[in-house]
């Protein structure tokens, strides 16, 4: 067992098969909505984050504008539903098809970009966008003479419809509907970067990201690789987006705006930039700090800052990158030890 | 402040004068962004916080000790120096000579920002104060009008920055700090103490920006998110001039800070900004290295 798990190859597949197991099961124990909503939020952040550490962390490229993508799937489905009055499972896919284009003008946009410079200028795509959602002001549709923006404006989209959980599962498992699909963004969004990051194409990004030179003399092209992580990372993100928009009915600026994307960056840094199993540690830890300081709502963003302080100055490498510390320095070398005794012992003999 | 049945003349003159205005106010925030880039090659995405930390202290050690209005800028200073001490001695000096420095000082930034935004909410609340640095009275010229605070503004501003420049150029410490910015190993062996060098570096930089911060609050009020617009203005112009050219961003600022009230006076409010942002991202696209950068290798 521990040989297996000293593998990375086949330690990633075993490690989330047994979450996925336990994620499953968990509606079956009756857990109470609350914490159903909770995981199902859980789910969509850590399915977002889990996208933008592929581009971040493993390709290196220093995104802000991640959370343009998530909204381009949010909005995307959400507009669908209210404009063209289609169902919310048609416009799902639609949505996350626009949110791989968007992220794909965004890579290209950056592609002449390097470091610092990648980092101001997503946030400026981010910040101008939620510029223009937040002033948008014209009427595009009205309702009893309210009137409605196209965007939604600063009220956002609402009466869009749901996945129709209600009608499928039945008012008392409606939220499972919700969970389960969240759940399964979640599951086969981290399997693709899983299968990314062992590809050639994980090796050229990471290549590309840990020495450009010498990844670009032997043939590696740098254009080519950004816009395609970007590409990849979109799908997912729009699915999520999609999601989310479909579990809390309503879609606003405010999945642009800054304290958002600080807490999700926030999750991405204290998990550990660029390891796979990084974005879900700190989901789970952050949401759990979240839920801890329900009471004391306004040390929330102060235990977060103090959070991503610690661990940028302390553990530069977050919680994965500690426990992946601690396994090889304890479990491993441990095992390693024994095995190499026996052995000696063998030989004795 | 938009007039509404100006002539052409009157409607140029407001465009140049808030131009003008904002044009200084972010060009002494690139200055002091430029200066850290130059030196510590450092993005500090704690500008707003320091900026925010200069209206805050001119606010509460004005107001606590009942000092008159013009002592809030010297006490926002005070506070910018100390912020910039206190963010090098607990946090640059540990990470500068460790890998990643360049990534991992976004992030610390990130976190800092992040905690003073939201101590500042805990302990004076969201809603916005007045600034005591307020300088009333106006000259009118024709049918617009000029604030004696947009003089002063003005004013301060480019005598900032030509004291900032003339510690550059003119003086033993500013020699010191364009040394180990060019190349600190060098400095280093020349027998330049780089680690003094790098928190007067960081002093400086919070002085400046604490002085931005007294004088953008000034013109709006204080609340604990001001410093996010200025911010994202200073590094948008640092990276549109080159990073770490201290001339080349104040050009931009003003060109910039004049062309965003074009926009806003002759087509929409609301569209300022975004414009900006959209002429800015062009910008970067058509010049990655930035208007007057060139194409260097990282030193990373």
């Amino acid at each position: 067992m521990i040989d297996v798990m000293s593998n990375p190859r086949s330690r990633d597949p075993i490690f989330g098969g047994v979450l996925l197991a336990i994620a499953i099961i968990i509606p079956f124990l009756d857990p109470g909505i609350y914490f159903v909503k909770q995981l199902t939020l859980l789910f969509i952040w850590t399915a977002a984050v889990t996208q933008w550490n592929l581009v971040f962390g493993v390709a290196g490229i220093w995104t802000l504008a991640h959370m343009v993508i998530f909204a381009t799937g949010g909005y995307g489905t959400a507009m669908i539903g209210l404009y063209l009055d289609w169902s919310l499972w048609v416009g799902l896919p639609i949505a996350a098809l626009c949110a791989i284009f968007i992220s794909y003008l965004i890579g290209v946009a950056t592609v002449r970009l390097r470091g610092p410079y990648v980092a101001v200028l997503t946030l400026a795509i981010a910040v101008a966008i939620y510029a223009l959602i937040l002033s948008d002001s014209e009427c595009f549709t009205y309702d009893e003479l309210v009137c409605y923006q196209f965007s939604g404006g600063i009220n956002g989209l609402h009466r869009f419809g749901d996945f129709g959980f209600k009608e499928l599962l039945g008012f008392k498992q409606r939220f499972f509907g919700d969970y389960y699909l969240a759940l399964a963004v979640l599951a086969f969004g981290t399997a693709f970067v899983i299968a990314v990051v062992r590809s050639p194409f994980g090796l050229a990004f990471r290549g590309l990201r840990d020495n450009e030179k010498y990844s670009r003399s032997r043939g590696i092209s740098f254009t080519k690789y950004q816009i395609l992580v970007f590409v990849m990372s979109g799908f997912f993100t729009g699915l999520a987006g999609g999601v989310y928009a479909g579990f809390f009915k309503t879609m606003g600026s405010s999945v642009v705006g800054m304290p958002l994307l600080l807490y999700l960056f926030t999750m991405m840094i204290v998990g550990g930039r660029g390891y796979i199993w990084g974005p879900i540690l700190g989901c789970g830890l952050l949401m759990l700090v979240d839920d801890l300081l329900r009471t004391q709502a306004e040390w929330r963003t102060v235990v977060f800052a103090v959070i991503i302080i610690v661990v940028v100055l302390f553990m530069r490498f977050g919680l994965a990158g500690l426990i992946e510390q601690l396994w090889h320095r304890y479990v491993v070398q441990f095992f390693r030890l024994r095995r190499e005794e026996r052995e000696r012992s063998m030989a004795a003999k | 402040m938009v007039c509404k049945e100006c002539s052409g003349v009157n409607t140029l003159l407001d465009i140049i004068i808030s131009g003008l205005t904002v044009g200084a106010l972010y060009a002494v925030g690139t200055v002091a962004l430029s200066v850290l880039w130059g030196n510590l090659g450092m993005l500090n995405m704690a500008h707003g916080a320091m900026l925010g930390i200069g209206g805050y202290s001119s606010y509460v050690l004005v107001n606590s000790f009942d000092l008159p209005w013009w002592l809030g800028l010297p006490c926002g200073m005070a506070g910018g120096l100390v912020v910039g001490l206190l963010l090098y001695y607990l946090i640059v000096r540990w990470m500068f000579e460790k890998p990643e420095f360049t990534l991992n000082i976004i992030i610390a930034t990130i976190g800092v920002a992040l905690l003073f935004e939201s101590l500042t909410v805990n302990f004076f609340g969201g809603q916005g104060q007045k600034q005591p640095f307020i300088f009333e009275g106006f000259i009118r010229l024709g049918k617009s009008t000029l604030p004696y605070q947009t003089l002063v503004i003005i004013g301060a501003s480019v005598v900032l920055m030509l004291i900032v420049g003339g510690i550059l150029r003119r003086t033993n410490m500013g020699l010191v700090i364009r040394a180990s910015a060019q190349d600190r190993a060098a400095a280093s062996l020349m027998g330049v103490p780089t680690r003094k060098v790098m928190a007067q570096v960081m002093a400086l930089a919070g002085v400046v920006t604490a002085v931005s911060g007294v004088m953008v609050t000034s013109l709006t009020t204080l609340h604990p998110s001001v410093g996010h617009d200025p911010m994202l203005r200073a590094l948008i112009f640092c990276c549109v001039a080159g990073l770490g050219n201290i001339n080349g961003a104040v050009y931009v600022a003003f060109a910039l800070g004049l062309f965003e009230m074009t926009i806003q006076y002759t087509v929409a409010a609301q569209f300022g900004l975004p414009t900006v942002l959209g002429l800015v991202i062009l910008l970067l696209i058509w010049r990655p290295e930035g208007l007057f950068g060139h194409a260097r290798v990282s030193h990373s």
